[in-house]
């Protein structure tokens, strides 16, 4: 627009010095210039560049709200995937633990099971019975004790789990007490260990 | 005023402030450009250390000895510690230092009063104390109630922990890294160089709400895995090997003992056990220093009777005496050359075959054959046995026992050594020894790891597994099926049978030293021996040191008996069929 006036401006202040100079030129310069279709498609030019303009703009905004969009959650879905890791971690943690020797050997002491020392080996192809067979003649209980697992300290033996059909879940060491996880509860309940 | 100078001094007030805004321009974009954008970047970005885990011990089977877990510090900034509103479900709650001291202690097993005092001997020392530790390596669940507590004045901090899932169970082997992380002990030092894992770091820049900005994470430093060690341990057998020694050794009143399980074929430590064993999760709990390592291999001591199987073997494959050569061995024996051997007990002079030397266990017998080779020949086959060098084992600090050069013998020492004394040897060449005779006399390099797995699971170092042909095949056969005479024979034969099996083994008596030179009251007595014999599989040496309620090679003999039992059944090997030979022990 401004562009426009400064035209207008220009063809005023140069007519003076042209009826000066060339008087009989001062008609057709008249005639010639037509502002307004000069000015027309400026305008046009102008707004199509000011709307692309403002396009891009909300483009890229839209564009960058997409994006922040995507921080947010990405941002959950690490957050959580940590969450996750940490859970297995620490169940994983937990059965390690419990299918450590000291932690079956003493469960399987708890339910009365007893070793044997003595091999002796059934041949399927032929029924020849291979080694002496004795009956067993039962260890020491507690001896799972002579090899120490800090780690157990705190883990109930299977048949000191409460009865009634419900697993509880390991409680961790010392320094978690009583931040254990909840009790999972089984849908049909696990076998108890009440008959030996 | 003209209009050329008030444009003169428009033009003047221009450029000045032009100058102004360029000068400082250059001022923030150049001199101060570093340090401006750093701070813009401290502002936003984060620094996060990423852990490398430290690799795994694993036992044969893939069992998990030695672990990685992530475990987290807790710390509280005592300046801050006050007075704090907590909002749950949009009810403001005040929270004083008290109650939050009470939350933090319930879940770290803390005294509320201890929280609190650390608050304030932390301010006491230092007003402007901003850091105070409360509790170290917490788990996940202690970590998860923690932070849910939301007290602005606790910090959380990742700090990586080992963990031991099976215990005490080959402690004494996997060994143990201290509370920063650094390897002590066992493999943890000797495979440190596999293990080792590298921490990381990575910055990204976050927004006013903590989210991560998106393509803004750069990693500075990569992190790297350590990589898995793969031992040749059974765990569940080497459970039940301590087991039975801490047994027995608390019965007898040994002081210490150990017993190695090891595979004739390989040479292969299926088994070591240790008593008394260290509980890597807990190594405060055993006291003695040298009772957190392995004796089995950092421990050497004189054999005793169990290296009479070495004098045998040498002078049968040196073809100077067969199993059924007659002696005469009286208790006392004076050689030419001034040495003084006498038996353990008073007997008159023994009619004896070298079967029955062994089966009698006689040291003049021993010594009447034993002469029969040069000191030279005997030194040869005994560092051809690996006596006086540590095995391949790699174990740390392993102890390469004392054999001194033949040259340098006394007149004592050149019959002593013939029934193992006047030299040392770790049980782990005791073993050694007897897995030899074993594998018709060619002897495995002992292997106690059998690789190291990088995170992409190729194996790198694994160790040779050639073996050496220390004694024929035949004097191998031959001194197998005496010691298996001794099995049969000797004053133990009840004690460590085991039915359905025919097995081979030696006692071994030795005196200990007192630590000044002379010998101290105490015995280690000790038993090797495989099984089946009429196809070896497995040793079994089992030493205990001084026990007090019982101090003959009687206290070992049971361990024996129930440990190759277990070790047969566990591994399946066929109860023998053929009837064991029948030497002659006398004449």
């Amino acid at each position: 627009m401004s562009d426009n006036l400064a035209r207008v401006l220009t063809t005023e202040t140069l007519r003076p010095e042209f009826t000066e100079r060339t008087g009989a030129d001062e008609r057709r310069h008249i005639e010639i210039v037509s502002p307004s279709t000069h000015t027309r498609p400026r305008v046009v030019y102008a707004l199509s560049a000011v709307a692309c303009v403002g396009a891009v703009i909300v483009a890229q905004l839209l564009l960058s709200v997409g994006i922040s969009q995507g921080a947010y959650e990405i941002s959950a879905l690490r957050a959580s995937q940590v969450e996750l890791g940490r859970t297995a971690d620490s169940v994983s943690e937990d059965l390690i633990r419990v299918s450590s020797p000291q932690s079956l050997a003493a469960n399987a002491e708890a339910l009365g099971m007893v070793s044997n020392s003595t091999p002796a080996y059934l041949q399927l192809s032929d029924g020849a019975v291979l080694g002496a067979p004795t009956s067993a003649s039962g260890g020491a209980a507690g001896a799972a004790g002579l090899v120490p697992n800090a780690l157990l300290a705190g883990v109930p033996l299977v048949t000191q789990l409460p009865a009634g059909g419900q697993g509880t879940s390991v409680a961790s060491g010392a320094p978690a007490a009583g931040t254990a996880p909840a009790a999972v509860t089984v849908a049909d309940g696990l076998p108890s260990p009440t008959t030996r | 005023m003209s209009s050329k100078r008030r444009i003169a001094a428009t033009v003047v007030v221009l450029v000045a402030i032009i100058g102004v805004f360029v000068v400082r321009l250059v001022d923030i974009q150049v001199v101060r450009a570093d340090t401006l954008s750093a701070d813009s970047l401290g502002n936003r970005s984060v620094e996060r250390t990423v852990y490398g885990s430290r690799g795994e011990i694993l036992d044969a089977n893939g069992v998990v000895m030695a672990g990685t877990v992530m475990r987290y510090d807790v710390a509280l900034s005592p300046k801050n510690a006050t007075t704090f509103t907590r909002t749950v479900d949009d009810v403001d709650t005040t929270i004083t230092v008290a109650d939050a001291a009470a939350e933090i202690g319930a879940v770290i097993g803390q005294s509320p009063e201890k929280v609190v005092a650390l608050i304030k001997e932390s301010l006491a020392d230092d007003p402007k104390s901003d850091y105070a530790v409360v509790a170290k390596k917490i788990d996940v669940d202690a970590f998860r109630a923690l932070d849910a507590l939301d007290i602005p004045w606790l910090y959380l901090y990742q700090n990586p922990g080992r963990v031991y899932p099976n215990g005490a169970v080959a402690g004494n082997i996997v060994g143990f890294v201290s509370s920063a992380g650094e390897a002590q002990a066992g493999l943890e030092v000797g495979q440190d160089a596999c293990l080792a894992s590298h921490n990381g770091s990575e910055t990204y820049e976050r927004g006013a709400d903590g989210v991560r900005l998106p393509q803004s994470t750069v990693t500075t430093e990569a992190a790297s895995d350590g990589s898995d060690v793969i031992t040749t341990i059974d765990s569940d057998l080497q459970f039940f090997v301590q087991k039975v020694l801490a047994e027995q050794a608390q019965k007898t009143g040994a002081a210490w003992g150990n017993v190695i399980v090891q595979e004739v074929k390989t040479g292969k430590l299926v088994a070591v056990a240790d008593y008394p064993s260290v509980d890597p999760n807990d190594v405060s709990a055993t006291t003695n220093p040298d009772d957190r390592g392995s004796r089995a291999f950092t421990a050497s001591y004189e054999p005793g009777s169990t290296f009479k199987a070495l004098t045998a073997a040498s002078v049968l494959d040196a073809g100077v005496a067969t199993p059924e050569s007659q002696v005469v061995a009286p208790y006392r024996y004076l050689p030419e050359n001034g040495a003084n051997i006498n038996d353990s007990s008073m007997h008159d002079d023994l009619r004896l075959t070298l079967s029955g030397v062994l089966i009698e266990s006689s040291n003049t017998g021993t010594s009447l054959f034993g002469e029969r080779l040069t000191d030279q020949q005997r030194y040869d086959y005994m560092t051809k046995f690996g006596v006086g060098t540590e095995t391949e084992s790699g174990f740390p600090g392993e102890d390469p026992g004392i054999l001194h050069p033949a040259e340098k013998w006394d007149n004592q020492t050149q019959y002593a050594t013939m029934f193992g004394q006047g030299l040392t040897t770790t049980a782990l060449q005791v073993s050694s020894i007897y897995q030899t005779i074993a594998n018709g006399g060619v002897r495995m390099p002992v292997q106690l790891v059998s690789g190291c797995r990088t995170p992409d699971g190729t194996l790198t170092d694994v160790p040779a597994a050639e073996g050496t042909q220390v004694v024929s095949a035949e004097a191998a056969r031959d001194t197998a099926d005496i010691l298996e005479m001794v099995y049969q024979k000797a004053w133990l034969a009840d004690t460590w049978e085991i039915p359905g099996y025919r097995a081979a083994a030696k006692t071994g008596t030795a005196q200990m030293p007192d630590g000044n030179g002379g010998y101290s009251k105490g015995y280690l007595v000790s038993v090797s021996g495989f099984a089946p014999a009429d196809d070896p599989q497995y040793v079994v040496s089992v030493s205990l040191a001084d026990p007090v309620n019982m101090n003959s090679s009687a206290a070992p003999a049971p361990v024996f008996q129930e440990v190759m039992s277990q070790v047969l059944k566990k591994y399946r090997a066929v109860p023998s069929g053929a009837a064991a030979p029948d030497l002659p022990g006398t004449w």
